[in-house]
Formats: structure tokens, sequence, C-alpha cells
């Protein structure tokens, strides 16, 4: 909302610094976003006087004039038709500059030269378009500058007013505002009052169908009033606060609710069809064109103002065409109304039409200004248009209205809700200052402490206060919330231990960046196509999504059951960034599943249209083509190897199985991750390359992905177990065995035949090709025996050895190399 | 003899940058050399009157020996340097065996880490609530009334009308009132969805911490205590704040809390859009009518709740000028960040 400063001080006075005006009308609530000049001077542009004129040597359409300055004459030629001698007229010399930044310069027009311009309305930017130029009173005298006819100088305010605000959408009511911070007295606008005797019959009725729509009513006739330009200083200040001055009668109607906040319309009287205006709900189905222009459909929800014919205004929102003001209207009917707040916004948002006055409507008007607005307005109509007023009105009022005004407060609460020591009478004076008006109940002596009990009268501007806690707010902001102290005892409560799940969450980050991932944070909206892309098809759980209602424009319109997509997206990105490979990223973020919740876990009965919130932990490798032993893909079996350490960080052990049927992961090269419970809680595998090629991928790409509500939690605490200080012994064992049996199971037999001795195996060769029977692969393992009691004899580790190339011979068929 | 002190202290500065030998050479003729300035001052004594002139003779070679010791100095250290490089013909200044290159949390995680660890030093814990929300608790039941202009404030993604993706991590209000009796002291870490048109400053998915306190008794003043704190701690100790009052229909009385620009002191500038404050949290005191739909007695308990844009506060710690680059997740954003604890 834009404060004219000029049209502030009709109101109000003050003797700071615009900057401490604005800081102490933020401090009390009013953010001040921007303070701006605003100023409207010609330089160079003065009143001339057309001694000569006469026509153009070489066209027809121009003049060639003589223009005096009051100190010289120089020679301008003029467009115009109505340019003649003897007129005073606006002259932009050489040099001038006018709105817009058009500078005046010395021309050559026809072979004629031409020093400077006589300009029209709309060439000072006061008026949109204007027929020729612009004749000025003939008593100026040449040479007085513009500025001191049509140049303004204002300070505008850019003003933030919350919803709960409304009363400060006007320049009257930010002059309380100030009126309260400086004590200042407020003045109120002039208005037409009634004559007290001859009144006129109003030849006018208006229906309201349901009070409930609209609560009140007035219509006032104008008649014999001349619609022409407004003048100056209405124009001026309309223009500062971002209108358009178009002609006095809208111009009035802006004026009125820029000053007083309520929304007036002007219909031409005499395109009213009958004698009476209804308040109803539209027919429904109705073609309604909007002064606009626009032709806009209307439902029976839709408040409107009707005629005997049909609707004449859409009520709150616009006007319509058919009744508009135009330049022959000579009588009007002005409209001052309160309409239901919820009923104005719903119209408003379902035709996408937000006026200045449906934005006033629906955050609710001032029922007792309705009155007095419009009074202001016929005042202004008097003055501006030569109006005749008729004397007597129509103001229909709900007859049961019922408005709460009084609201009780007591300053006990007021000290325990601000933590401060306000007295009672502290608290009157505050009150008083913003117009509410409070009743001690009790003692007169309870004036001085700080528990008085109060009775508090809401004025009708103020109808956003209902409950105490409304007034404490009051009270609070006027007192100043910088000036409340600050309790340095107050403590909140000693430290708190980071809940298990973020430690766990801590505990995977910290190893996943120590293992090179970075962490991404990636949208919850998928495409349908991009999970399409993945292979997930109907009968997937994952196929079911959520769909936004209203999605943005151009934005993905489905919440996300699976991470994969925005993962291969980034790594795309990176990779087509130059980024070095490889890539190696990390997410936590949510995918919204099908919600299982059962019917008496709901806390609310709605709960069961929400979906089942997963945080999901996934990280990604994108590598170069290489291999890793036994022609598998490395960035598969690297991130196997840092999904076995994390599953050690983790305390947990995490069963890496192979299989899996993922659709986007290569087939047999996917494993499915279960924790020591045996739930599934994740996946991995290789990103096959039909879905790789969708995202435009070269390198291969393996991905995690783990359901962190499932992983690492109830960590055992570790207890210490003593290790053996004697000798160990190590044996190398050559195998070749067949390509059927797995490494897992050699590994398995290993640890079931060798005995307690055996304290670790692992693997140091395999190979296939030459020398190795076809079918087979050789194997090198490496056997480490320890006792905790004494060192190895050389005979137990033989026994030991002896029993493993049994068991591995005699049931996988695995033989040892000599 | 002011210009004297100039003169040494420039020089000073001079050999204070010498980084290899080749700039040391450059020094040491532009101070010392025939042309150099000590030179020409020297040469310049006989204009000083009489009085002056040993005193400043004596100063200029002083200062002549304190250069030539330093400049000295320098060349031993260029030279030993020289010598362990190429000792026993191992060059080891050549590239080292490179471990892996870390990676590192986003910096928005640790924003939300840093902040969080501030709130369990001062008795808050985290919890977390649904981005997938009901109306009920992202609007009704935080007192914002159906058809009213209050919700015109966030543009919300709905699924249908009783499900929308929460426009603010405040819904967690509700639902962690109706698990836990007072007193109590949380923070709620979350995405938030807003439909809005996307610039520098604006996205449809962005990050914000909720905080709540409840207890008895509990006032505005304690709300300015526990923020107060809360600045100093990750602002440090030498901002300055006001607070200034605001709505919000879940909290009355609404606050808004600025603090003063670090880039301008309060001058105004473009990070705080000339108005030397930037908007760092919205707060207040719990509205009774929140604490009836969490069906809590407003009579008997009084509470402080309190929000903060994790992006924004961001954007400024680490000067992004656009919000957009924080979820791009390109590298040569994310690895800027490795040195954020
Ligand atoms: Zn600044």
């Amino acid at each position: 909302m834009n404060i004219s400063l000029n049209w502030l001080k009709d109101f109000v006075t003050w003797d700071c610094s615009v900057e401490e005006l604005a800081e102490q009308l933020t401090l009390v609530g009013l953010n001040v976003e921007e303070i701006s000049d605003f100023v409207r001077e010609y330089p160079g542009v003065v009143v001339g006087y057309v001694e000569t004129c006469q026509q153009h040597p070489d066209a027809d359409k121009l003049s060639l004039c003589t223009v005096n300055n009051g100190e010289s004459v120089s020679q301008v030629i003029c467009g115009a038709a109505n340019v003649k001698a003897g007129m005073n007229i606006v002259f932009a010399q050489t040099g001038a500059l006018l709105p817009g930044g058009f500078k005046i310069k010395k021309a050559k027009i026809r072979g004629v030269e031409s020093f400077g311009m006589i300009c029209s309305e709309s060439e000072l930017g006061l008026a949109v378009k204007s027929d020729g130029i612009m004749e000025l009173a003939p008593d100026l005298k040449p040479g007085t500058s513009i500025d001191e006819l049509f140049g303004y100088k204002d300070t505008v305010l850019d003003v933030e007013v919350t919803p709960n605000r409304p009363d400060l959408l006007s320049h009257l009511g930010v002059a309380r505002e100030v009126a309260a911070i400086t004590g200042s007295l407020l003045n109120t606008p002039e208005v037409w009052s009634p004559p007290k005797a001859g009144k006129e019959a109003v030849d006018f009725t208006v229906e309201i169908e349901e009070f409930a729509d609209c609560s009140r009513y007035t219509a006032h006739l104008a008649r014999d009033l001349k619609v022409k330009q407004s003048p100056q200083e209405m124009i001026n200040r309309l223009t500062a606060v971002g209108l358009r001055p178009i002609n006095n009668v809208v111009d009035i109607t802006n004026y009125v609710m820029f000053e007083l906040g309520q929304p007036l319309h002007a219909f031409d009287l005499n395109k009213i069809s009958g004698n009476r205006l209804f308040t109803r709900k539209s027919k429904g189905g109705e073609k309604f064109v909007t002064l606009d222009g626009v032709e806009r459909e209307l439902t029976d929800q839709d408040l409107v103002i009707a005629d005997s014919i049909g609707s004449v205004a859409v009520a709150g929102v616009m006007g319509g065409q058919r009744s508009e003001v135009d330049e022959d209207t000579s009588d009007l009917l002005l409209e001052s109304a309160y309409f239901n707040p919820s009923l104005i916004r719903k119209t408003s948002r379902r035709l996408q039409l937000q006026s200045d006055s449906s934005y006033r409507f629906e955050r609710t008007v001032d029922w007792e200004n309705v009155d007095f607005a419009a009074k202001r307005a016929l005042y202004l109509l008097q003055k501006n248009a030569d109006a005749h007023v008729v004397s007597n009105f129509v103001d229909r009022q709900d007859p049961d209205r019922a408005e709460l005004n009084t609201v009780p407060l007591r300053v006990e609460q007021v000290n325990r809700l601000l933590g401060a020591e306000i007295t009672t009478i502290e608290v009157v004076d505050i009150l008083a200052s913003i117009g509410l008006k409070s009743k001690l109940l009790g003692q007169a002596s309870d004036r001085k402490s700080v528990t008085g009990q109060l009775m508090v009268t809401i004025p009708s501007f103020r109808r956003d206060i209902f409950i105490e806690v409304d007034l404490i707010e009051e009270v609070a902001r006027i007192y100043g919330f910088n000036n409340l102290k600050i309790e340095s005892n107050f403590r909140s409560g000693t430290g708190v231990k980071r809940r298990e799940c973020d430690q766990v969450l801590d505990k995977a980050a910290d190893y996943l960046t120590g293992s090179g991932f970075s962490e991404i944070i990636t949208s919850s909206f998928v495409s349908l196509e991009n999970v399409h892309n993945l292979g997930i098809v109907e009968g997937d759980y994952r196929f079911e999504m959520m769909r936004i209602h209203n999605p943005h424009h151009g934005g993905e319109t489905l919440l996300r059951t699976t991470m994969i997509p925005s993962m291969l997206d980034t790594v795309r990105r990176n990779i087509n960034a130059d980024a070095e490979i490889p890539v190696k990223l990390y997410q936590v973020n949510s995918v919204f599943l099908p919600s299982l919740k059962l019917e008496h876990e709901l806390r609310h009965e709605d709960e069961k249209l929400l979906p089942l919130e997963r945080k999901v932990l996934q990280f990604a490798i994108a590598g170069k083509e290489e291999q890793a032993h036994h022609s598998l893909p490395m960035v598969l079996m690297e991130l196997k190897g840092i999904v076995e350490q994390l599953s050690i960080d983790m305390g947990e052990q995490l069963v890496i199985m192979p299989g899996g049927d993922e659709p986007y992961y290569q087939k047999g090269l996917q494993f499915i991750l279960s924790n020591s419970a045996g739930d599934n809680i994740g996946s991995m595998g290789l990103v096959s390359r039909s879905v790789l090629s969708k995202y435009n991928i070269d390198f291969p790409v393996s991905i995690v992905e783990l359901d962190l509500g499932k992983f690492g939690l109830n960590v055992p605490t570790v207890k210490f177990v003593n290790y053996s200080r004697y000798q160990a012994s190590t044996r190398d064992l050559s195998l070749i065995a067949p390509e059927t049996v797995s490494y897992k199971s050699i590994i398995e037999a290993v640890e079931y035949s060798a005995g307690k001795l055996l304290v670790d195996v692992e693997m140091f060769d395999i190979y296939k090709g030459k020398n190795i029977p076809s079918g087979s692969v050789s194997l090198g393992i490496r056997l480490k025996f320890q006792s905790t009691k004494s060192s190895l004899k050389s005979k137990a580790v033989d026994v030991a050895i002896n029993k493993v190339t049994e068991r591995l011979s005699g049931t996988l068929g695995v033989t040892i190399r000599d | 003899m002011e210009w004297l002190t100039e003169m040494r202290e420039n020089g000073l500065a001079l050999i204070a940058e010498i980084d290899s030998i080749d700039s040391l050479e450059q020094v040491r003729v532009e101070l010392l050399g025939r042309k150099g300035k000590l030179t020409t001052q020297l040469r310049g004594l006989k204009d000083l009157p009489d009085d002056e002139r040993p005193k400043a003779g004596a100063a200029l070679n002083k200062l002549r020996q304190e250069y030539e010791v330093l400049i000295e100095e320098r060349k031993t250290s260029f030279a030993a340097q020289k010598e362990a490089t190429l000792a026993d013909g191992c060059d080891l200044t050549l590239p080292s065996v490179a471990p892996v290159t870390p990676g590192n949390r986003h910096p928005l995680t640790s924003v939300i880490n840093e902040i969080c660890d501030i709130f369990y030093g001062m008795g808050f814990s985290r919890e977390d609530g649904p981005d997938v929300e009901l109306d009920y608790y992202n609007f009704t039941a935080l007192n914002f009334p159906d058809d009213h202009p209050a919700r015109d404030i966030q543009d919300t993604f709905y699924i249908n009308d009783k499900v929308l993706l929460r426009t603010q991590t405040s819904p967690a209000q509700v639902r962690i009132m109706e698990q836990q009796t007072p007193p109590l002291a949380v923070i709620v870490p979350g995405r938030v969805y807003r439909n809005e048109a996307l610039d520098a400053s604006h996205v449809a998915e962005f990050f914000q911490i909720e905080g709540l306190y409840v207890g008895k008794d509990v006032s505005l003043a304690d709300l300015k205590t526990t923020v107060l704190q809360f600045v100093t701690q990750f602002y440090g100790d030498d901002v300055i704040t006001r607070f200034r009052p605001h709505f919000f229909p879940f909290t009355e009385p609404s606050v808004e809390v600025d603090m003063q620009c670090m880039a301008c002191h309060g001058d105004g500038c473009n990070v705080c859009g000339k108005t030397g404050w930037l908007e760092i949290m919205g707060a207040g005191m719990v509205h009774p009518n929140v604490f009836k739909a969490a069906g809590y007695d407003s009579d008997k308990y009084t509470g402080f709740a309190f929000g903060l844009g994790i992006d924004r506060i961001a954007m400024l710690k680490h000067a992004i000028k656009d919000i957009r680059y924080l979820y791009e997740n390109d590298l040569r954003f994310l690895s800027q960040f490795r040195s954020v604890r």
C-alpha cells in the first residue's frame, strides 16, 4: 500500500524526519518497505505566448509560430490544429526535459528550423491522450515555470499491511497510527451533510436478498454533474500512490477508497433500468462484461448487483460495462456497502479478478465507515463535478446485526504474557492512543497496580480485535517490543542429546563424505515419464503416486515414490558439466508411498489420506568402464565395499544378498539388503544400460538405497573382546573351483570346516583362462589361524587345512592346485 | 619524520610479499638499487634544512641496514628450500599421491545442523513433521480461517481439498502438542512447498526450522531471551537486532526479528534492500486458538513459537546471490563447502 505524505498531512502532523517516521511506523507494526520520492518536474518548460502563427511554407498540417518566453522570441513549429496567435501555451524550450527522459533539441522540419516544442497534456504526462496542445489561462505571465502549475513533489511510503489490519489500507488509517505515535490530533475530512430542511424524496429502492451476504447498502443519487478532468491536486496524489487518473467521478471513488478505505462504485443512473437495485446471487451461467471489457461467466455463488434487466456489477469486485460512467454521464448512483468478506474472496479468486475494491472487501471494511465514505465522496462530487446531491438516500441495514464491541482485558494477563510490569493506567493510555477506550472495573486505586481489570470498547474500524490476546498485542506493539526487558534468568532447558535417527544419519554422512560422496538435495516432484523410464509400471507399488492438483506451470506433477530419477538426473548434469569421474553423490530425502496405516493408528480421521513418508539414504557412483575381478563392474563392487564398511560403522550386520528384481537395475547385477532382523531395508544394483541411455549417461552407474527408518538403530554398546597375543600362522591355498560354485559358498565351507583356530579368510587372487580348465576358476585364498591360549603348532594347522580341503572337494568339487 | 615511518612500512610490506627468488631480486632493486627509493632519498638529503640533515641521514642508513638484513634472510631461506627440494635427487614438490577426495554435506544440511546444535544446547529436541500434510494442520488448527486472506500469504500446492504440501513447518506445532505434554521444547527442520513463480529468491521447495516452547508462565520476554541467545551464538556477539510487530494467524503477539545488515552496518545496501535490516525470523506467542486445537488450556499454559528460513540464512552466510544454486546440485557449487563445519 502506497501512502502519500502530502495526503497524510491532511489528517495528521509530525515533526520528525521521514526516515524517523518510517522507523517508528515499522516498530509499531506497519513495516515501511520503501521510501521513495515522487517528483514530477519540467526543467526548461515555461509558459509561452504565441505571438504569430502562420502555415508552414512546405507542410499543410504544420504551423510556424513565434513564441515569447518572457525574455525572447523563438521560432517553433507546431503540429497541433488548435494552435493560434494570442494563446498562452506550454513551451518546452531547447534543452528542456519532458517526462520519459525526452529531451528537446533544435530541429529542422521540412527545411525550417524549430527551437522547442509546444506541448499537449499527454506530453507533460498529465493525461493518457490529448487532442491538441494545452491552452493555459491568459493571465499567466510568459516565462513562468511550468513546475509552478503542474510540478509535484511528494514522498511515498510503501507500507506492508498485514491481512489482519484492513483499517491500514487507507490514508486515514495510517494517520491514526501516526497520531498514536506522535500524540498529534487527528483531523477528519470534510463531508457532505444532508440539508436539515426541504428534503427531496428519493425515487429509488434497494432490495437485499440476504443480509448475510450484504449487511449494509447505501445508495445516493447525484444529478446534473459534469464529467471532466479532476483538479490537479487530486490527479497528483492519485498518480503518486500509483493510480491512473481517469475522470473526476471515477477519480473520486478511487480517492475516497485510498483516503478512507471504503470501496465505492458509481453507476450511470440513466443506464440502470427501472428504479430498483437488487443485491442477490447471480442466476448462474450468466455472461457478464466487467468494466475491463472482459466477458465473465458468473455462478449462482457470486453476489451481484442487478437492475430489472440483469446484473450491473459483480458485488465488491468490479462494475459492469453496461452501467459505466462516461463523458456523457450526468446522473449517477453512488454505492457504498458492506459485503460478506469470504463471499467476495471466493468470487474474486474464482474469476481471478482481484481489484483494489475486492482486496478491501475480503479483508473486511468498516461498517460505520460505509456511510461516512459515501458522504465524503458526495462532498467531492459537489466540489469537483458540480453535482446536485439528492438530499434523501437509501441506507439498508441488517436489522439483526449484532457486533461485539467490548472486550475484557486483565492487566495481569498482559504482564504475564509479555513478561512485563505495565501498570493499569499505562495500559489505558496506550489503548487510548489508538482509539480504544477502556473502563476500569473495580477500584480507582487499581489504576497504579499491574493487575487491574478493564472493559475495552472496540471502535468499528478495529473489528480485528475479538479477544483479550488481540488487545495484549496492541499494548505490546505500542509499548514497543524493543522496550520489553530481557529476562536473563530464563532458561528454556538444559542440553539435550541428538535423537538416535539423527546420530545414525550423521555417522553415515561422515563416512560417506569421507569416502568422497557429496550431498545433494533434490525435488520431491517427479514426472510420470521419469518413472516410466525406470520401467516402473502399473502394478508396482511405486506406480501409485499422488498428483498435485494445481502444479507449477511447466513443473512436474507427481510426488515421487522413488529417488532414482533425481539421482540419475543429477549425475547426468554433473557429467555434462565436466565433473571429474567418478561422480559420487548421496542424498537423504523422502519418498511418498501409498499409506499402510491402520484405522486405529490414526490420530485424525483424515490421516488415512496421507502417504507413507519414507526417509531414504541413497548413494551412487558413476565411474569409468572398468572391471573388478572376474569381469564384475568396478562401480558396483566399489559400492558394495562402501556398503560393507558402512554396515560395520553402523554396528549392524547388514546382509547383502545377490538378488532382487528392480526393473532399473541390470538383471543379475543387483542385491537385496536386509538388517539383522531380516527386514528388507534396501537394494543395490548396477543401473541397466537401457535406463542410462534414456538419461544420456555414458558411464556405468551403481546405486544403493537404504530405508533410514530401519537402518542402524538400536545398536548394542560395544563390548571389548580380548585379542590373542600369540603368533598367528597363515596358509595360502590355490583352489580350482567350478564356475557354478560361488565364492561365498567356498568361504562358508572353509569357515565351517577349519575349526575354532581360524580367525580370518581372505581372497588374494582370482584367475580364469590359460592353464585353467574351462568352466573353472582359479582362486587364491589366505587362511589365518591363531589361538588365544598358546603358540600354534604347525601340526594343528595342518589338521585344519586337511579338513578344509576335504570339505571343499567333497561337497563343492573344489580341488587344490599343486 | 612521518615520511620516514611511512617509507619504512611500505618497504617492509614489500619484503613480506616476496614469494620467490625472482620477486626477491625485484624488491631488492626497488628498495636498495641505484635508482631505488632509499638511494633517491639519500641523494635528496642535501635539500633538507641543516638541522634536519644529520638525523635524517642516520635514520636512512639504519633503514638501509634493516632492509639488507631482511632481504638476506629471505634469500637464505629460499636457498635452503631449494636445497631441500632437490636433496638426494628427490623432488618433493611433485604432486602427492592423493587419497580419496572427500565430499561434503550440502550447505543447507550444514546450516540446519548448526542451528539444531545451538538449540540442543538450549534444551530443544528435534522432531519431524510430514511434508504431505492435512489442510487441518497446515491451516485450520493454526487459526487460519477458511476463505481468509491470511491464506494468500502462502500459495499452496493441493493434492485435494483436504491434503496439501505443507507451506510452513508450523503444522508440526499442533501435531507435537497432541503427542506431548508441557513443558516442551522442540525444533522441527523440514522441507516446505510454495506454488510461487521461480526467480533468484524464490523456489517452490525450500527449508525452514520451526521452534516451539510451551510451559507455565512463558512470556514474550522469554521468547526474546531465547531468540537473542540463538542470534548471538549463530551470528556473533556484536549483532544488533530489533523486534517488530507482525502478523501470523497462529501467534499473538507476533513479531519479526531483524538483524542489522552485516554488509552495510545499517546504512542500506543491495544485500538488505536499502533498509539496513535483514529479516531473520518470524516468531510470537502461541495463539489461544492453536492451544485449543491441540487440546491445551490456554489459561494454564503459554508458549512461544518461531520459524527460520534456512535458505536465506545459507545464502547470507555464504554470499550466494541466487537461491537456485542451492538446488542445482552442481559439484562446482557443492565442493566449495568442504571446510564448512
Ligand atoms: Zn545492507
